[in-house]
């Protein structure tokens, strides 16, 4: 392929994991010129998603002290057990192990780092408002999840599902309704006295206080509020809110995740960036980077040619760029194929549900999150269910780390597992000083769903363009064909500041008008 | 809304300079950009059809530029409907990088995608590449074949047309031998697909929301299924 690469860019991005490629596209998406580059042969680095085959490889690659992945483990589990009589029932049922699964490795698309999203979360809000959310399709989450007496059970959400629910009685029923009312109603009314008493206290004593019993308690604290008994009153209120605001929009559940896997995600963003003009190079790793003192640019060479940049922007585990950022471990992740779902029939209608579940391990007070994805989110195929363990990394052990909520769900040498990995997600130890003027990236932080890295990408992108828009609305392909040469979709850039400005303008009249229709 | 029976995406592979927006502009606004580089800001194009006394809504994308360093996110090739391969009849290494792209597409597309192979630029009289070599190649990979100019505007409407109506025949049969058949059933099952844009009764019964469109777009980049009026 012939190197018909220019050597002038504004901005070169190393690494195409989720903060990357975000900000690329919004680089792009304001005029500026990006070399978006990657060592990898796929997109998404960490936050990429893998089929079985390649998941397996990218676990076996040796991993050094600076690499954003470590302590890589992966194992087939052999079944001698036929299964039960009852799994059998649908006909011509594949019979699941490493072969079969092997042979459709295609199939899958396994998350190093899986996220769930909120509906009216920070990225969904981002995806929107930047037209960005054309590339992606989402599944709503089937369940939101939590273990009560030793048993997985669904926690009802909605309005209809608070009066459907046979886990809880009517009394119940009607408590957590109040309950959720009022918190849904907290800060609209500061001067509401019976929570201005709990300023400064904890979140478990204002829900204790409203006499609710242990099962909605376990609710609010394990799967609505997601928190723990030293989370505070204000904090508490706030996720809780954040649940409630989600509610409503696309499912039953307040939670989104992205179909084919969270990997995604990045693509999106590239797309964009690709789009606005960006130019992309996968398998391309940079051999030297250094200063020209005289034109205060990067210098950059890459197989052999030397690129000019304004500004680089690297994710960390790219050396030579980033090479003495020292890391540590930040999450430990198991990551399980199994033939059986967890939890009962009701929590996987129809072939599987899409469930999420907070885990508590009571001695130690620490948690983890448990994504089920079924072959609805096409991750998998059908008649297999992902089993997506992330906790916060206590030791270089990622199954160590995890084993308090493992026994909690399954036996991992069981039958039913297939397939069982353990890796560690690991993050820069100190952060680290713009050094040179190479923006570095974080890497994936302990988070539901994307908020700290859109943070992230926000504050990197603002110190590059401090005047810049952050990915402002990418016209509709409509917009275009409808009028011909529409040139708000073809010579956006061209066009001096204040034409730009009337013809938002216009636009926006346009659309209230198609709303008053 | 719209009015359209069936909502079709379509993507474009092929090497860089073989003419694939050439050929996507010449269908969609009948132009023929005259030494364009690489398109900016464009996406996918949108052109209404109809076969058959159907409407059908094609969506059309590019590769955005990213087919010249071999750079394509997997993303673009999900839930396409048909995929054209072009190379340009008149530059032997186009033709002669169709088993990689062939390798790409095992690897991303969908296997039930419906496959044309397409030699562009026939008004050019510096041919390369003879018509009968191009139709062994397709043949052989079970693909469809034709030749256009999107200069000429020769065999362009054609070639879309065809794709149309041979979607609305998959999609029509429902054997699930295909991607539009797959994506015809599925709409009847749980798992199907819809855009995220409307936060419509329907988007909470079914649980799965496709693309989540934009605020005053009215639904017009929503689903990425077909839709039944």
């Amino acid at each position: 392929m012939s190197d018909d690469l220019p050597d002038q860019f504004d901005l070169v991005v190393i690494g195409t994991g989720f903060i990357e490629s975000c900000i690329a596209a919004a680089a792009s998406r304001v005029g500026k010129s990006v070399l978006h580059l990657d060592h990898n042969e796929y997109y998404g680095d960490v936050w990429g998603s893998f089929t079985i085959d390649g998941l397996c490889d990218r676990l076996n690659k040796e991993t050094g002290a600076h690499s954003t992945l470590r302590n890589c483990s992966y194992t087939w589990h052999s079944s001698e057990k036929e299964p039960e009589p009852e799994a059998m029932e649908v006909q011509g049922e594949q019979k699941w192990n490493r072969e079969t699964m092997l042979a459709k490795s295609r199939r899958f698309s396994l998350d190093l780092c899986p996220r769930i999203l909120y509906s009216s979360g920070e990225l969904v809000q981002l995806l929107i408002k930047s037209n960005i959310c054309r590339y992606a399709e989402f599944r709503a989450v089937d369940h939101v999840c939590m273990r009560h007496n030793g048993e997985i059970v669904s926690v009802p959400c909605s309005r209809s599902d608070v009066f459907n629910t046979k886990t809880l009685t009517i009394v119940e029923k009607r408590l957590l309704m109040k309950f959720l009312t009022a918190c849904n109603d907290y800060g609209e009314d500061k001067c509401n006295e019976d929570s201005l008493a709990f300023r400064g206290r904890t979140f478990l004593e204002y829900l204790q206080a409203q006499r609710v019993t242990e099962k909605i308690s376990s609710c609010v604290m394990q799967a609505i509020a997601m928190c723990g008994p030293n989370t505070s009153f204000e904090e508490g209120m706030q996720s809780t809110q954040r649940f409630l605001g989600s509610l409503g929009r696309y499912g039953n559940t307040p939670f989104l995740f992205p179909m084919y896997g969270c990997g995604e995600l990045p693509q999106c963003f590239c797309r964009l960036c690709a789009v606005y003009g960006g130019i992309y190079c996968l398998k391309r790793t940079v051999d030297d980077i250094g200063l020209d003192e005289n034109t205060k640019e990067f210098v950059l060479s890459s197989a052999g040619k030397t690129v000019r940049a304004k500004n680089v922007v690297s994710a960390p585990g790219y050396p030579p760029v980033s090479r003495d950022i020292e890391m540590k471990p930040h999450i430990s992740r198991g990551l399980f194929v199994s033939a059986s779902p967890l939890g009962n029939e009701e929590l996987n209608k129809g072939g599987g549900g899409v469930n999420l579940l907070r885990l508590l391990d009571a001695e130690s007070g620490r948690e983890a999150i448990l994504i089920q994805l079924s072959h609805y989110t096409g991750a998998c195929p059908e008649g297999l269910y992902i089993f997506h363990l992330t906790t916060p990394a206590v030791s270089e052990d990622p199954a160590s780390d995890l084993v308090a909520f493992t026994s909690q769900l399954f036996d991992p040498t069981g039958a039913e597992i297939i397939f069982s990995s353990y890796f560690t997600i690991a993050t820069q130890s100190s952060r680290s000083t713009a050094g040179e003027h190479i923006y570095y990236t974080d890497a994936p932080t302990y988070e539901l769903d994307y908020d700290a890295a859109i943070a992230n990408a926000r504050c990197i992108f603002g110190k590059l363009f401090a005047d810049a828009e952050f990915l402002p609305r990418a016209p509709d392909p409509e917009e275009i064909v409808v009028d011909g040469e529409d040139p708000s979709a073809l010579n956006e850039h061209s066009l001096p500041e204040d034409l730009r400005a009337q013809l938002k303008d216009m636009q926006q009249a346009t659309q209230e008008m198609d709303i008053q229709d | 809304m719209e009015d359209y029976k069936f909502l079709f995406k379509i993507v474009l592979v092929g090497n860089a300079g073989v003419g694939k927006t050439c050929l996507v502009r010449r269908f969609t606004q009948g132009l023929f950009p005259p030494g364009q580089g690489a398109t900016i800001g464009v996406d996918f194009m949108i052109k209404t059809v109809e076969v058959e006394g159907e409407k059908i809504k094609l969506q059309i994308w590019d590769t955005a530029g990213q087919e010249r360093f071999r750079s394509i996110t997997q993303s673009y090739y999900r839930s396409a409907h048909a995929l054209i391969l072009v190379y340009d009849i008149s530059c032997q290494p186009t033709f002669d990088c169709l088993p990689d792209w062939l390798r790409e597409i095992q690897e991303y597309a969908n296997s039930k995608v419906l496959k044309i192979l397409v030699g562009n630029k026939t008004d050019r009289d510096d041919r390369e590449i003879p018509t009968q070599i191009g139709e062994e190649f397709a043949k052989q990979h079970d693909m469809y074949f034709l030749e256009t100019s999107a200069k000429e505007a020769e065999n362009v409407e054609r070639l879309f047309y065809e794709i149309a109506a041979e979607l609305i025949g998959q999609a029509r049969s429902k054997d699930g031998s295909s991607a539009a058949a797959a994506a015809a059933a599925q709409r009847q099952s749980e798992g199907s697909s819809i855009g995220l844009g409307s936060f419509s009764a329907k988007a909470a019964q079914s649980n799965c929301c496709g693309g989540l469109a934009g605020g005053g777009g009215g639904g017009s980049n929503g689903s990425n299924t077909s839709h039944t009026g």
